[in-house]
């Protein structure tokens, strides 16, 4: 059952990585980081390393993502 | 014989299926309704209710341990921070001159 | 033509890496070098060597103080480094709406000037607030006893300045970074860790060394808080600080 979270949420790694890499619409890629964030601080925690998971969870799926609103808004959202 | 316990396991068992049947609906609507705030409006119910409901079952589960006021807390700052986002959410989409969806009339 | 031989290239990158990770030892193989050597170390005496009933806070300031200390250095000087490019970039933008003749709008105008923020997202994000800074301080104090520590209780108070700022508006959280103590404030991590290596180099002869002598335990744990308290000021004023920036221009 734990394999089956894990892989899982390694499987939903990769594809969000995938989309942020590929998409063209910036403030969509942003929205999707933000999601692979909460997706990596579950299995920061799941595996056992709380510290990592309150990180991830505050810089990666929180003020990061709104660093790159902020920087999206002054600029343009679309990758040329 | 029904014991505690049993009606106790009925409990959580409800409030869980209630909660995950709320994220499936939920889901269901963000994906399938038409307009931006009307999918809002579904996400939001997931957030609120959805995790809600979870969250009570978990409670239950918990039993009077210290721990259950974490869980309580927590099921407080759900109830207060989704409805807001999605209210700031669908504030921001009407400020910027987004018109909701209406039926083809005849 | 230039598509195969990328993918080839990026085929024969991989084969050395690849066979690195054969030659690692088997995930959670209890005779691993790094179970047997540092681990079981740290595991065993860390408590009472490094002070920290987290172990984890005990090897990232205590054992392996030296690369936290670097870390915080790298931060600082990645922020030096965003801070310039946006001063330039906003110095550059005001001069140019100088020369048109126009008058710059303050912020407040520029966004919605009849479009307040929603009364509902202010009550809550002000009723949230307390509590969040309660939490931080938590995190920070407490980060080695429990999870958390500096970085995350800092990042935790640099997402509620942002929230703050966002719902509040810059007028109202600026004055909480006074401009004789930002700089102080963003070079808090730098800064803590050069005070705390100098006070073990005074007690122990060594640069951030910890005295492990059961008498001065009082001295060390100081340090360590001392430390958690530098790195979450440090991290709080580098994101907060960025996203002001951002703002501004």
């Amino acid at each position: 059952m734990s394999l089956t979270f894990d892989i899982f949420l390694l499987l939903y790694l990769i594809a969000a990585a995938l989309v942020v890499a590929r998409a063209k619409d910036l403030l969509a890629a942003s929205i999707v980081f933000s999601s692979y964030g909460l997706a990596l601080c579950l299995l920061w925690q799941y595996r056992g390393a709380p510290d990592v998971a309150m990180t991830e969870a505050a810089v990666g799926a929180g003020i990061t993502t709104v660093l790159f609103l902020v920087a999206i808004g002054r600029t343009t959202r679309r990758e040329k | 014989m029904i014991g505690v316990g049993d009606i106790r396991f009925a409990t959580i068992v409800v409030l869980a299926a209630a909660g995950a049947a709320f994220f499936l609906l939920g889901t269901v609507g963000l994906l399938r309704l038409p307009d931006f705030f009307s999918r809002v409006h579904a996400a939001t119910k997931c957030d609120t209710v959805g995790a809600g409901l979870l969250l009570t079952a978990l409670i239950v589960l918990n039993g009077a341990e210290p721990s259950t006021a974490k869980i309580i807390v927590l099921a407080g700052l759900v109830l207060l921070s989704s409805p807001t986002t999605g209210h700031a959410l669908a504030r921001a989409a009407h400020r910027t001159g987004l018109v909701p969806w209406h039926a083809e009339e005849e | 033509m230039r598509r195969p031989i990328a993918i080839s290239l990026a085929f024969l990158a991989a084969v050395p890496l690849l066979a690195g990770v054969a030659g690692l030892p088997v995930h959670g193989d209890p005779s691993a070098p790094v179970h047997t050597h540092v681990s079981a170390r740290y595991i065993e005496h860390g408590v009472e060597e490094a002070g920290a009933s987290n172990l984890v806070t005990g090897v990232l300031l205590n054992y392996r103080g030296l690369d936290a200390a670097g870390e915080v250095t790298v931060i600082f000087t990645a922020l030096i480094a965003v801070l310039a490019v946006l001063t330039v970039a906003s110095t550059r933008d005001a001069d140019a709406s100088n020369h048109d003749g126009r008058v710059r709008r303050s912020d407040a105008d520029r966004r919605h000037p009849d479009h307040p923020v929603s009364p509902i997202v202010h009550f809550v994000v002000r009723l949230i607030a307390p509590f969040t800074a309660l939490y931080a301080a938590y995190v920070i104090l407490h980060g080695h006893v429990t999870p958390g520590g500096g970085f995350q209780g800092g990042a935790i108070l640099g997402g509620l300045f942002i929230a703050l700022t966002m719902v509040l508006g810059k007028e109202r959280t600026r004055p909480l970074v006074r401009p004789v103590l930002a700089p102080w404030m963003q070079g808090a991590a730098v800064l803590t860790f050069a005070a705390v290596g100098a006070v073990g180099a005074l007690l122990t002869g060594v640069y951030l060394g910890f005295p492990v002598d059961p008498s001065l335990r009082i001295v060390r744990d100081l340090m360590l808080i001392a430390l958690e308290v530098g790195i979450a000021l440090g991290g709080a004023a580098v994101l907060a600080m960025i996203f002001l920036q951002m703002e501004a221009s």
